[in-house]
């Protein structure tokens, strides 16, 4: 018998090991079928503990390896190419804890994700991401391929989710990704993580948060007899500003073969299309959201418009839509379903071309699509055993590809990349922009052992040849491909990109840094910052992003360090160091570069002010929610660098959820590009998520491109103040509890109360803020006022109507004292009462606000005794998930760190910032030495 | 793709079409009770599917022994047909594959030769068939079996003969009773219906029948039982001998020939299914064809009769009763009995029905798998008990009589205390408490 078998067998025993080649067969493929490679064994670990002990196994005998769930991907993601070892969780399905309170759940990777709504369901919560699979996939595969569903479009997919991620590396170590508070500090490893399709590592267990379960859904059948017509309507639906929950399409012959199966709903089989439109949310104002929908279909030619009457009608319409795929197995043997986004306002246009390619090629192809999110799937029909037209699918399928990316879209909104795209990733990414990729891949999978072969085509013509090894498995060959008209089985990973030819620091003669600079960006844009006389750094502001990348090739050659900035409201972020030589300011790149309104969709260059931004996608009443602290002065490029959430990121999402593509220009002027310009989008590995919160150490952050959401038609304030700190308390977590839906429910120590103008006494106090409709504001302000008085058992509160300002200068709060000490913390939410109360006395005397709803305290104190405050910063950070200090005297932060992180999550950091900035040219802001 | 020859002649290439219907989708892993307990891709209907193609597509053997062992553990129990958005139907061709198989001259264990030897030389005689379980009702109610159970002295028998005896008890009457001779006392007789007595059921739950046909001519429709009807073949078909199911199924198409188009009526849904798919399985017979799809249309579950006649309900109630409904896999997915039996039981005077999580899940009896596969059926078997536990219900009904003794047969062994019937039979008793019965 094979050696390794018998290795495995005695890992794990050998009922959790299937090994007979026969056996082996059924693992060949997933839920595409064009590709075919059998694995060399499949183990079922059933902890995270086995999980490791095979991992290390395979390390050891540098055997390649892939995980699996349920086997229901569409990318060919969960194939062992190269004769693999197959790591399949299903036998990893336990709940391991629901939080109620948190509304958190740690579940095993191998638990299906309908699974978990179930098992939350009598709490009255769910968990959201719900592809059409749901009733099987795992949420292990969702976070590998971080999946979609019809409720996407309203509170996004998988990433958005998942809080925390219990993973094994792929040398069998195990780390503990994300957490559970608002914030976990340093690279958003997890945020990375999702969408890597399994070749960073093997999760083992997720925390996902929970979602209570809206009290009022309505949704609604719309049937027309023109599919331009339906796909119209998608648009001017998310143009006027509403956000359905759901909203998707499905097209006649779809319409037909569903109706057929044991999935039928009633959808009328003579329309050509029909939209499923779900509204969910309060029930004070839904009626006239249904209303405007109705109207909208209407006026765009919808035969009829009808309205789920049940529960159960509800259910089967959604069930219909969500077997739509496998019904169309009753017209055709073979189905290639593509998976392609593009910006809404294009559906139309591309919606019609998809079939007319289909006809050019003499194949059928139907649709049924997440419309809402410009998601299409297009299904393409064919006979397998027709060699000929298995020929044409694929050449149909590319050409639909293409005209999506020409439309502004992308390859993959929800199913992956895999095996199947990875010829099509170069349509989105260019080779600089995918070596980045390569390289960060390098960081979780040094070996080239997970998952390989998948996601990145193999890079042809590499500038950096000595840097690329090729990773050889040592158990290629020993198993026969089956038939193998699969992809070439070799990948090849830069392992270190610090050997490559960069100049390493030889003499190259003395060079004037400040006119080299003005060289680059003109004299009258390179500047001084001195201390005591010295100057200490350089201020260059470019221009232009090719002035950028020649001051960072500039600053690799003379090794020069470079600090990215934009306001500089910041700088002395994260651990106390040595000051950069060049500070490189973004200020003078502020243009508005693009902007849909009818996509919600704007590009800007990193130096434009978060308030200039705003006012400009304003004017189409439309914004960026967001209120990180210093948001009065931040640039975009400094928000997410620094990834800070404000009090609104409750109800809105911290910055990395509304950001869909960036530029950046890495150590050595490489200029990349990460994400694309539509909302939903999985080709290849989420970067963006990387950039934010990494405060400038990977590269300069020059060009954004975000999600945007209709400005609410009205939002006020709930005031509510006392005395008692822990009654207030109690109200705000009642209220954040509740079935109401505040943006931000943020506790206000008194003097910040006085300092912004709301108080003027010595009260503690609360701020909850409302938006959406006239109707749905005045509900909850009432039902909010109510709730709060009840706990407060006194009538403690007004309403402010005008809130805006307020707001604001809460977000631009900062310490006022001689020795500026300011931290933030982050603890489960049910934990925040009691962190406020080690505060000693609250903190009455403090200035500090914290989020009720996601656990967030931020602190502005004063430093003067740095003893008393170190003491008191550490007994903190050991009651709370995580305590970032921001902002005090470098000997204090040197004596504490900055950050409190975790050492396996420092570990992972620092092979990242080692391979992205292998010289250290950006600021080290994070210390990576234990 | 490439172009594979394929080397079946046998069953399952007839079924070819139904194989490719399969999109490899995957939405029927959960459903399927073997799928949920291995987590192996094998063990589910998608990847049982999968064997098959690759036996047609000749890059599996059809006697291998992968092959055999995963078709071999499937329960048959079909959940994967209601989850399958493409249609495909899995029984026929589980069927078809099990038919290939047996052709292929498989080495089999003892286990399933002497089923195939009991299945050819008994149970295709009714004679013999009658003999047969009138033995094993002289044993059963000799209570030997239930004083081994009791005393726990069973333990020490092997496994599967301890299994044996505590299904035969199983089919005892929970209440002590057996098969009573009443008929209804107000019968109108609007409608005549057929029954289709079932050898098991008559053989060992012959209260089950009589209670069917009191419960319907209380509802208003006469019962005949038509002569010469035999086994339904099921078991048959289940264990790979199409040509033996078909012999049977021609008996009993011919042998409901003779009231014109009155309903079949069954109490037991693996017959019921088996009698729906005469259709299909003498699809291919000139004389058979016309008369088996005939046939077929016109079979239906008590409960589904009742539903055309109606039900009435009569009081009074036996007190605080807590029962739940287990759906017998055939009836759901064969029958498509979703809802009828539970309005049935819906209509029991002094009843509270409670659901039953995972209802719709097999039990893992599964004709004789429980014999064949005993490790797996019981660890279906076991999930299904605690989630009856759970319930707190003293009464579990099912409408088949492979389940109820199943059932029976796990909680006895379990130690539980838990009445199992049919569902009939407690509409019957209170139809009894009512004084709707006379004696004959
Ligand atoms: C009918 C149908 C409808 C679908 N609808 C949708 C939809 O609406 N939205 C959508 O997004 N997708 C959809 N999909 C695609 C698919 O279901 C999802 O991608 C799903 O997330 C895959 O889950 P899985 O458990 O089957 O993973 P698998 O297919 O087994 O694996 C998927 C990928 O994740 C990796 N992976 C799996 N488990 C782990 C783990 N524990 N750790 C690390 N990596 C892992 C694998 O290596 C592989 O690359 C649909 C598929 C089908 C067949
Ligand atoms: S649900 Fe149907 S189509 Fe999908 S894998 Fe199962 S049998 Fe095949
Ligand atoms: S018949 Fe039952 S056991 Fe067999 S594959 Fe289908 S669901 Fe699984």
């Amino acid at each position: 018998m094979d050696t390794l078998v018998e290795k495995l067998r005695a890992t794990l025993g050998p009922g959790q090991v299937v090994s007979e080649p026969e056996e082996l067969l059924v693992y060949e493929c997933d839920g595409l079928t064009h590709y075919r490679h059998r694995p060399r064994a499949v183990v079922f670990p059933t902890s995270t503990e086995e999980a490791a002990e095979v991992l290390r196994l395979l390390a050891r005998e540098r055997v390649p390896l892939v995980p699996r769930g349920a086997g229901t991907g569409l990318s060919g993601g969960a194939l062992a190419v190269g004769g693999g070892v197959c790591i399949e969780l299903a036998r990893m399905r336990r709940v391991l804890k629901v939080d109620v309170e948190n509304r958190l759940a740690v579940v095993e990777a191998g638990v299906v994700n309908a699974h978990v709504s179930r098992a939350v369901a009598r709490h009255g919560l769910y968990y959201v991401p719900d592809p059409s699979s749901h009733g099987s996939c795992t949420v292990g595969g969702n976070v590998g391929e971080n999946a979609g569903g019809i409720h996407c479009l309203k509170y996004g997919t998988t990433t958005d989710h998942v809080v925390g991620a219990r993973v094994v590396l792929p040398e069998g170590r195990v780390v503990d990704l994300g957490g559970a508070g608002a914030e976990s500090p340093g690279y958003d490893l997890l945020g990375l993580f999702v969408g890597s399709e399994g070749t960073f590592g093997v999760v083992t267990e997720v925390t996902v948060r929970l979602t209570p379960v809206p009290p009022s859904v309505r949704t609604l059948l719309a049937d027309f007899l023109r599919l331009d017509d339906a796909s119209r309507a998608v648009s001017a639906i998310i143009a006027e500003g509403l956000t359905p929950a759901g909203l998707e399409m499905v097209d006649g012959a779809t319409i037909r073969a569903v109706e057929a199966s044991v999935f039928a709903a009633g959808m009328p089989t003579d329309a050509e299309a029909a939209l499923l439109v779900e509204l969910d949310g309060l029930e004070a104002g839904m009626d006239e959201e249904v209303e405007r929908v109705r109207s909208i279909c209407t006026r765009h030619g919808a035969r009829s418009v009808k309205l789920a009457a049940d529960e159960q009608e509800r259910k089967r319409l959604w069930a219909a839509r969500k077997g739509a795929f496998g019904a169309m197995g009753r017209i055709t043997p073979d189905i290639l379903i593509q998976d392609a986004v593009v910006p809404r306002s294009r559906l139309p246009e591309v919606l019609a071309a998809t079939y007319r390619i289909g006809a050019r090629y003499g194949l059928r192809v139907a649709n049924v699509f997440h419309a809402g999110d410009g998601n299409l799937h297009p299904l393409v029909c064919f006979d397998s055993r027709d060699a000929a037209q298995v020929e044409r699918v694929h050449e149909a399928g590319r050409e639909i590809m293409e005209t999506c990316v020409r439309a502004g879209g992308t390859i993959t909104g929800e199913h992956g990349v895999g095996l199947d795209k990875s010829d099509y990733l170069p349509l989105v990414f260019s080779e600089e922009d995918m070596r980045a990729m390569l390289k960060v891949r390098a960081a979780f999978d040094p070996a080239g052992l997970c998952n390989p072969g998948k996601i990145i085509p193999v890079l042809k013509g590499c500038g950096e040849a000595r840097a690329v090894a090729e990773v050889k498995s040592a158990a290629r060959g020993t198993v026969e491909e089956n038939g193998s008209n699969g992809k070439p089985a070799q990948l090849k990973v830069e392992v270190n990109a610090a050997s490559s030819n960069v100049l390493t620091g030889t003499a190259r003669g003395p060079l004037d840094p400040a006119s080299a600079l003005a060289g680059v960006v003109g004299r009258e844009h390179v500047g001084a910052v001195t201390t005591g006389g010295d100057t200490s750094a350089l201020v260059a502001e470019p221009a232009t992003f090719e002035e950028v990348c020649e001051v960072l090739r500039l600053a690799e050659g003379e090794r020069w360090t470079v600090t990215p900035a934009g306001a500089c409201a910041w700088l002395d972020a994260g651990e106390a160091q040595e000051p950069s030589n060049v500070i490189l300011k973004t200020t003078r790149m502020a243009r508005l570069v693009e902007h849909e309104p009818a996509d919600l969709v704007a590009t800007a260059e990193a130096g434009m002010t978060l308030a200039d931004f705003n006012r400009a996608v304003g004017r189409a009443g439309q914004w960026l929610p967001l209120d990180p602290p210093g948001a009065d002065v931040a640039t975009l490029g400094g928000v997410l660098a620094a990834g800070t959430v404000g009090a609104q990121g409750f109800g809105y999402g911290a910055p990395r959820s509304h950001v869909l593509g960036m530029r950046v220009a890495l150590a050595g002027g490489r200029l990349i590009k990460a994400g694309g310009r539509v909302v939903k989008n999985v080709a290849g590995y989420d970067l963006c998520k990387l950039f934010t919160g990494s405060h400038g150490t990977l590269g300069v952050i020059l060009e954004v491109t975000f999600r945007l959401r209709p400005r609410p038609r009205r939002e006020a304030t709930l005031v509510a103040r006392t005395r008692d700190p822990r009654a207030l308390f109690e109200a705000a977590r009642a209220l954040a509890g509740s079935q109401l839906l505040p943006v931000a429910v943020e506790i206000l120590s008194p003097p910040l109360a006085e300092e912004l103008g709301v108080i003027d006494d010595n009260d503690f106090v609360m701020l909850a803020r409302f938006a959406g409709t006239e109707g749905a504001v005045d509900y909850q302000l009432a039902r909010a006022a109510e709730l709060v008085e009840g706990v407060l058992k006194e009538r403690a509160t007004e309403r402010v109507e005008e809130d805006e300002a307020l707001w604001a200068r809460l977000s631009s709060t900062q310490s006022r004292g001689d020795v500026p000490l300011e931290w933030r913390a982050s603890v489960l939410p049910s934990a925040l009462g009691a962190l406020l109360a080690r505060l000693g006395n609250y903190g009455r005397a403090l200035t500090w606000h914290a989020g009720a709803g996601d656990g967030r305290l931020r602190v502005f104190d004063d430093a003067r005794d740095v003893e008393q405050a170190l003491t008191n910063l550490r007994e903190m950070r050991r009651a709370a998930r995580s305590l970032v200090v921001e902002r005090a005297p470098d000997e204090l932060k040197r004596e504490l760190g900055a950050w409190g992180l975790s050492e396996s999550n420092t570990l992972l950091m620092k092979r990242v910032k080692e391979q992205l900035d292998p010289l250290h040219t950006f600021a080290q802001r994070f210390d990576f030495k234990f | 793709m490439p172009e594979r020859p394929t080397q079946l002649t046998g069953a399952l290439a007839a079924e070819a079409s139904r194989l490719l219907a399969c999109v490899h989708c995957g939405l029927c892993l959960e459903a399927c009770p073997t799928y949920v307990q291995t987590g192996d891709e094998n063990d589910g209907p998608r990847g049982r599917i999968y064997l098959m193609r690759a036996v047609g597509e000749g890059r599996l053997a059809l006697a291998s022994e992968t092959f055999t062992r995963h078709i071999d553990r499937c329960l048959g129990c079909r959940a994967c047909e209601g989850a399958c958005p493409a249609g495909v139907e899995y029984g026929h061709l589980l069927e078809a594959a099990r038919a290939d198989v047996a052709a292929g001259g498989r080495k089999a264990g003892w286990t399933s030769r002497a089923l195939r030897f009991a299945l050819r030389h008994v149970w295709s005689h009714p004679a013999r068939l009658r003999a047969a379980f009138a033995l094993a009702r002289l044993l059963r109610d000799s209570r030997l079996p239930n004083l081994l159970l009791s005393t726990k002295l069973s333990r020490l028998l092997p496994a599967r003969v301890e299994l044996s005896l505590a299904l035969l008890e199983g089919s005892r009457a929970s209440n002590g009773e057996g098969a009573r001779e009443e008929t209804a006392a107000t019968s109108v007789e609007a409608e005549v219906a057929l029954l289709f007595e079932g050898c098991v059921t008559e053989g060992l739950f012959a209260r089950v029948n009589r209670a069917t046909a009191r419960v319907l001519e209380a509802n208003g429709c006469g019962v005949k039982s038509p002569g010469g009807q035999v086994c339904c073949g099921a078991l048959h078909a289940h264990a790979g001998d199409l040509e033996g199911a078909r012999k049977l199924a021609r008996r009993n198409v011919e042998a409901f020939e003779t009231e014109g188009r009155a309903p079949v009526v069954t109490n037991a849904g693996g017959c019921g299914a088996m009698l729906v798919s005469y259709a299909h399985l003498l699809a291919g017979e000139e004389e058979y064809a016309a008369r088996a799809r005939d046939f077929s249309s016109r079979v239906r579950d008590v409960s589904q009769q009742l539903e055309a006649t109606g039900v009435r309900s009569a009081g009074p109630g036996a007190g605080e009763v807590k029962a739940t409904y287990d759906a017998s896999c055939h009836l759901l997915h064969g029958q498509k009995a979703q809802a009828e039996p539970l309005r049935v039981l819906g209509r029991v005077a002094g009843l509270e029905l409670v659901p039953l999580e995972g209802a719709d899940v097999c039990c893992g009896g599964a004709g004789v798998y429980n014999l064949l596969e005993t490790e797996m059926s019981s660890r279906v078997l076991a999930e299904k008990l605690k989630h009856v536990g759970e319930t707190g219900a003293g009464v579990l009904a099912t409408g088949n009589p492979g389940c109820h003794m199943q059932l029976a047969a796990g909680a006895r062994l379990a130690g539980m205390k838990l009445r199992v019937v049919h569902p009939v039979e407690l509409l019957d008793e209170s139809y009894r408490r009512a004084g709707l019965y006379r004696k004959r």
